[in-house]
């Protein structure tokens, strides 16, 4: 199984969706509330989300795939299912 | 009981406008509403700024020293104020000193609603309720 | 100073910005009802309604940029989803906002 991982906001709605998605279908993930973390930490993510060419959450990694947005159809052709 | 008072000629007062008034030893702030008139306090819940030097807007007035906001009709305070910024430079040491007092300061003043007053337009004055 | 009041401030300034340039709060009114809320807490708590899906960066320029309604600053982008990145501005003919999607615009091919 493909590791899930996600950087996510709690005031934002699409992200309490990716994290419902995965709940839902019973898939294992690691989240981390950007908004809640500690300056190192969103420092270390603002670097990867720039890498990324991502200027939003939520931001989800599907083994090496990053998905930028909520796209649950995209999800899903990941997760092969 | 409270009584209209006399305030200002309703034409000298543009829709969107705003004007102030001292009636019986207080200080009020007239505001024309596309036709409708309300009265509230002149001072700021925030600091005390004069609020006829604000911005009208619908029924919300903010105030211009830091952008506290209200609501015309009823007193609500809506926002409080909005951080200046200072830009990245490093003040003198004595500015520094100030600002960060004033901050610790400035940091548990509370933006408290406003007084409005019934107000109403005859004879082509606009009458406040003390 | 209840949130509800401010919510309603809130949709009345952003009404006359955003409907120049096309756009329209979301006929999803759960949506919109929730993203200001949280827009409130973040006004509350940052002096300024940041938007409730982008990153606060503590870099002021980069910050000014996801300040409600921060469709200026990503016109091409937004135009492109016909929708802002948290959704609670759309274009004004739109009448099913599920339908739009939420991509980047590297993924849009718009980089």
């Amino acid at each position: 199984m493909k590791k899930v991982s996600m950087y996510t906001l709690s005031t934002c709605p699409w992200c309490r969706l990716a994290k419902q998605y995965f709940t839902q279908r019973h898939i294992p993930f690691e989240y981390t509330d950007y908004d809640l973390a500690d300056d190192s930490t969103q420092e270390r993510i603002m670097r990867e989300l720039d890498a990324e060419g991502a200027s939003g959450f939520p931001v989800v990694k599907i083994g090496d795939q990053v998905v930028v947005g909520y796209q649950p159809d995209r999800y899903a052709k990941l997760l092969g299912t | 009981m409270s009584e209209f008072v006399k305030a200002i000629r309703a034409e000298e007062i543009a829709p969107g406008g705003m004007r102030t008034v001292e009636l019986k030893g207080h200080q009020f702030v007239v505001c024309n509403c596309g036709g409708t008139f309300h009265a509230i306090d002149r001072r700021c819940g925030h600091m005390n700024a004069p609020l006829e030097m604000g911005t009208l807007d619908g029924t919300i007035v903010t105030c211009g020293m830091h952008c506290a906001q209200f609501d015309v009709t009823t007193g609500e305070a809506l926002a409080g104020p909005v951080p200046a910024y200072l830009g990245n430079e490093v003040p003198p040491p004595r500015t520094g000193a100030l600002l960060r007092n004033v901050g610790l300061f400035m940091q548990n003043v509370r933006t408290e609603p406003i007084g409005c007053y019934p107000a109403k337009v005859e004879g082509g004055w606009v009458w406040i309720a003390l | 100073m209840s949130t509800d009041s401010r919510k309603n401030a809130l949709r009345h300034f952003f009404a006359r910005i955003v409907e120049p340039m096309g756009f329209k709060f979301t006929p999803d009114e759960e949506l919109a009802d929730f993203l200001l809320a949280q827009e409130v807490k973040l006004e509350e708590k940052h002096g300024i309604p940041f938007c409730p899906c982008q990153p606060i960066r503590r870099d002021r320029a980069r910050d000014m940029q996801i300040v409600c309604p921060c469709i200026p600053f990503h016109r091409k982008h937004f135009d492109a989803m016909r929708r802002c990145w948290c959704g609670l501005f759309v274009h004004q003919d739109v009448t099913d906002p599920t339908s739009l999607p939420q991509m980047s615009a590297k993924d849009l091919g718009l980089e």
